[in-house]
């Protein structure tokens, strides 16, 4: 018996040790269910700040900033972008953008109901000190956006206009890097950003790593706890989203919440246990969930692939080992993928085939599918599995096996080559065994290697690396400048000697007329001239080969539990509010229009 | 006496030596895998940027700002100096989150899920296998082949069979996290309640594995104890049984005590497990993600951690042997 006593005394001392290590002063205990959105996928590891300027917040669910939609919980854009449609809805900007006939500047006006938390408006000189702001600290935004804008001017108190750069001939660098900008960054209000200078003296990496929680915000929540196991967000009623020229109400949840789990398989048993309400994590077969474990899961569509794809997980060449320089082994090794085995496989056919959406440089949505001629280039889109096709190539380019031992060589020397992809990433895993499976099945020896993600990401962003022979990583989803910011990525020559290249063309491939095309694409506004130019860097993109990609992948692999909140956004519903995680872009008119499902 | 303090003056001059090794390598180790942690960071900016001088001059601000641009003796010597006021530099994966903050919230989890997963794993184990062997018959029948098959499971193996069986299938316990998704930290009876049921499964994983080692381990000992010649002889002279047996546990527990500050020493290592598959703040989690990241800093100060603890409890463990056993203290005042 004393022995039992002790024991616990033991136990409820170290029990209390642990509070007092997490424990801090709040209000209310215990988040209501049925009051708070649970999310979970997003944040990994501890909040380090909430600035809207600043950098490696990690702060996933308060300061998010992508093309293919911000996050706008907290913080919020001038527009809002919708990737079914490609539109652009006003946030705190009130109307269209206006650009003027030669595309070197276009004007806003803010909405006259926006106001920062602390009940003042949003004008014309928060956008301009923002931008201000994130020049002299060099910030993410800056370093995006410096190349196209060039400077923000205040009309009035409401009204402002970006000026483009501008080319040597006097023709705007890039407008649609300027509509990326419209939606993608946030505007911090000026008289905190003034604060926040003043506290740190005007230093740039001190401004940077500001933890920022008194600052200003628009959007409708604000910060509420963050600790090593959570962060949660509550509303802010006094909102000024709920004026009619907004949503015209509050979104429904009060809080916003996200648990911090070691990893995927954790957060998915959260998920299958309804802890999480909106989940954006890979899981194999979800359609099981609801399948064959009754549980109240659901997707954006009901049937394969779920989700939008919005992006193109790829295999990059290495263009500086000399045998990746031969375009009939690039073209060989693409042909002889199975890729309807990836899909199958590495995705559990949460991606459509390349049979239903042949390979171009456009993700499979409707807007992008209807920028290139489709006939033009169906010749040369392969489907993949074609062992016989890759090996007749090779043959007829001379490259043979020669010495009798089942590879081929090129120049005398075997043909050998690695498959890379960080480890641990398991889709991309399976997918690379199925590149390297080919590369056996025609006769040149490819062999997978799986280095550590710290190691991967430096050896593959530096531009003389001679380690990795064929290697994945993403180009970007979805945005107002895409597809053309993807055709950039897989064939533009401004980030070949890229160091840190973190941009794209990871491959080091040089293409003199995919560049001339990628600079005449964002001053194009004729459609059919514009199709004529997308349809030749299709082409350009299958013939040369310096990329394949191997799936098609949502951006968000968006998945709800119903088992508290319900009414999310579901395919054909007439809302038109995309699946990006009721918070992203457009996607976060979702947390306007859910219910409780006990309501 | 005089030979006492000698031999613990040698003992001390070995520990010192170990840890200067220890800290040497801790550092030098990590910065010797071919990742680079600033790239990272500098990436996570320079996403879309093509003016390669706006992005070199991005990567040499964090150079510099982590000293990874001076040559790798100096930043030792800066590590140390820093090291020894406690101040262990900015983590890189969790920049700009200093690694005395990220240990420091970490560190009481790790200790009160450890400590007393390791005492009374250690404590059930011994008692049970000086049971099994004092007994034998039935129970040891039973208990023996239990014992073996509790110790064979892997730490994590015993983790995910919980987690199915009492998280996941019966719902009895918590799936993940050291409290409720759904509550906020604060000193109430319902929050204490809902670290203790968080508390469970993890600590299980752990006591369950530990028991099966330390009962099939003291089993062994008190069995070759209970046939010495000194237990015969105590017989023959008639001494009772009782104290015959506490003769016999005192000298089977001395290794068991050795594996005891062993345990305690490897905690933080010997959490990784549990903290992960339970998605469990602590330690343990901590360094993994530090490995998986390239964090330098954040892997030199928990490998230091670790470094200390073993130090310590071995250090500690050759006093408290002296007072065990009479046979070690003679030995060290030789």
């Amino acid at each position: 018996m004393k022995t039992r006593k002790l024991l616990s005394l033991v136990l409820a001392l170290m029990m209390l040790c642990g509070i007092a290590a997490s424990a801090t002063a709040e209000t209310v205990t215990e988040l209501p269910r049925n009051e708070t959105l649970y999310f979970g996928g997003q944040q990994w590891g501890t909040v380090n700040s909430y600035n809207p300027v600043g950098t490696n917040q990690n702060n996933a669910m308060g300061v998010s900033t992508a093309t293919a939609g911000s996050r706008t919980i907290m913080f919020e854009t001038l527009y809002m972008y919708n990737f079914l449609d490609g539109s652009m809805t006003g946030l705190l900007a009130d109307g269209d953008p206006v650009w003027n006939d030669d595309l070197t500047a276009v004007t806003i006006k803010l909405k006259d109901a926006a106001t920062w938390n602390d009940g003042t408006p949003v004008t014309a000189e928060d956008v301009a000190k923002t931008w201000e702001v994130s020049v002299k600290l060099q910030n993410g935004a800056a370093g995006t956006y410096q190349a196209f804008v060039d400077s923000i001017e205040v009309v009035d108190e409401k009204t402002f206009v970006i000026h483009s750069t501008l080319t040597e001939d006097g023709k705007p660098s890039n407008p649609l890097k300027i509509s990326d900008f419209l939606v993608a960054t946030f505007v911090a209000q000026k008289a905190w950003l003034e604060t926040l200078e003043e506290r740190n003296d005007g230093d740039a990496i001190a401004m940077l790593n500001d933890r920022a929680e008194d600052a200003a915000f628009s959007g409708p929540y604000g910060p509420y706890i963050d600790n090593d196991q959570q962060v949660v967000f509550i509303r802010n009623e006094n909102y000024w989203g709920q004026d009619a020229s907004m949503w015209g109400k509050l979104p429904v949840p009060k809080y916003i919440a996200h648990t911090i789990y070691a990893d995927n398989a954790a957060t998915e048993v959260a998920f299958r246990a309804g802890e999480i309400d909106v989940g954006q994590i890979f899981v194999p077969n979800i359609q099981n969930l609801w399948l064959e474990d009754n549980l109240p899961v659901s997707t954006y569509m009901d049937e394969a692939p779920y989700g939008i794809c919005l992006t193109m997980p790829t295999a990059w060449f290495n263009m500086n080992n000399p045998v990746l320089q031969n375009v009939a082994i690039r073209k060989a090794i693409a042909m002889a993928v199975d890729y309807d085995a990836i899909i199958e496989n590495a995705m559990t056919n949460q991606s459509p085939s390349f049979a239903d959406v042949p390979r171009s440089l456009m993700n499979p949505t409707d807007g992008e599918q209807a920028l290139y001629d489709h006939e033009a280039v169906a010749d040369l889109q392969w489907v993949g599995n074609d062992i016989e096709g890759a090996k007749a190539l090779l043959d007829e380019a001379g490259i043979v096996d020669t010495d009798g031992d089942g590879y081929r060589e090129l120049d005398g020397e075997k043909v050998a080559l690695n498959c890379v992809c960080p480890n641990g990433w398991t889709d991309w895993q399976a997918a690379m065994e199925i590149v390297a499976a080919a590369g056996q099945n025609i006769g040149l020896e490819l062999t997978t290697l799986f280095p550590e993600w710290s190691i991967c990401q430096t050896v593959f962003t530096n531009p003389n690396q001679t380690e990795y022979d064929i290697f994945m990583w993403s180009p970007d989803a979805s945005g107002p400048s895409m597809p053309w910011g993807r055709v950039r990525q897989m064939l533009s020559s401004e980030f070949v000697g890229l160091e840190n290249n973190w941009s794209g063309n990871w491959g080091q491939y040089v293409n003199e007329r995919a560049d001339e095309i990628i600079a005449a694409i964002p001053l194009t506004t004729d459609e059919a001239e514009l199709k004529a130019l997308y349809t030749e860097a299709v082409e350009i993109y299958l013939t040369e080969v310096p990329s394949f990609s191997l799936m098609y992948r949502p951006a968000f692999f968006h998945a709800v539990n119903e088992s508290v909140w319900t009414n999310y956004p579901e395919d054909g519903d007439g809302r038109n509010i995309p699946p990006a995680v009721c918070t992203d872009g457009y996607g976060i008119a979702a947390l306007y229009d859910l219910e409780l499902v006990e309501g | 006496m005089k030979g006492y303090r000698k031999y613990f003056g040698k003992k001390i001059l070995w520990f010192v030596i170990t840890f200067i090794i220890a800290v040497i390598l801790n550092f030098v180790l990590p910065r010797l895998m071919p990742a680079d942690p600033v790239a990272a960071i500098t990436g996570k900016l320079a996403q879309g940027m093509t003016d390669a001088s706006a992005v070199q001059e991005i990567y040499e601000r964090y150079q510099k700002e982590f000293g990874t641009d001076k040559p790798m003796y100096q930043q030792f010597f800066i590590f140390v100096k820093n090291a020894i006021r406690g101040d262990f530099g900015t983590s890189f994966s969790q920049y700009p989150r200093t690694v005395s903050n990220i240990i420091a919230s970490a560190i009481p989890w790790t200790i009160a899920l450890q400590l007393p997963a390791i005492l009374v794993g250690w404590l059930l184990g011994n008692l049970l296998g000086a049971l099994a062997a004092y007994i034998r018959k039935g129970f040891d029948k039973i208990l023996m082949p239990l014992s073996m098959f509790m110790s064979a499971i892997p730490a994590f193996g015993m983790a995910v069979i919980l987690l199915v069986v009492f998280a996941i299938n019966l719902k009895i316990a918590p799936t993940s996290g050291g409290y409720s998704f759904d509550m906020i930290p604060n000193l109430s009876w319902k929050f204490v309640w809902s670290c203790i049921t968080h508390y469970q499964l993890p600590f299980w994983s752990i006591v369950l594995v530990s028991i099966g080692g330390q009962a099939v381990g003291m089993r062994s000992m008190s069995i070759y104890e209970l046939n010495a010649d000194y237990v015969k002889y105590a017989r023959f002279l008639g001494i009772k049984d009782r104290k015959i047996v506490g003769y016999v546990f005192r000298n089977a527990m001395l290794p068991q005590i050795t594996g005891l500050a062993l345990s305690i020493g490897t905690m933080i290592g010997g959490a990784l497990v549990a903290e992960i598959i339970f998605s469990y703040p602590g330690l343990g989690s901590t360094m993994y993600s530090a490995v998986t990241a390239a964090d330098y800093p954040l892997i030199s100060a928990t490998t230091l951690i670790i470094t200390i603890m073993v130090l310590l409890s071995t250090f500690i463990l050759d006093i408290v042997y002296g007072f065990i056993d009479p046979r070690v203290k003679a030995a060290q005042y030789d």
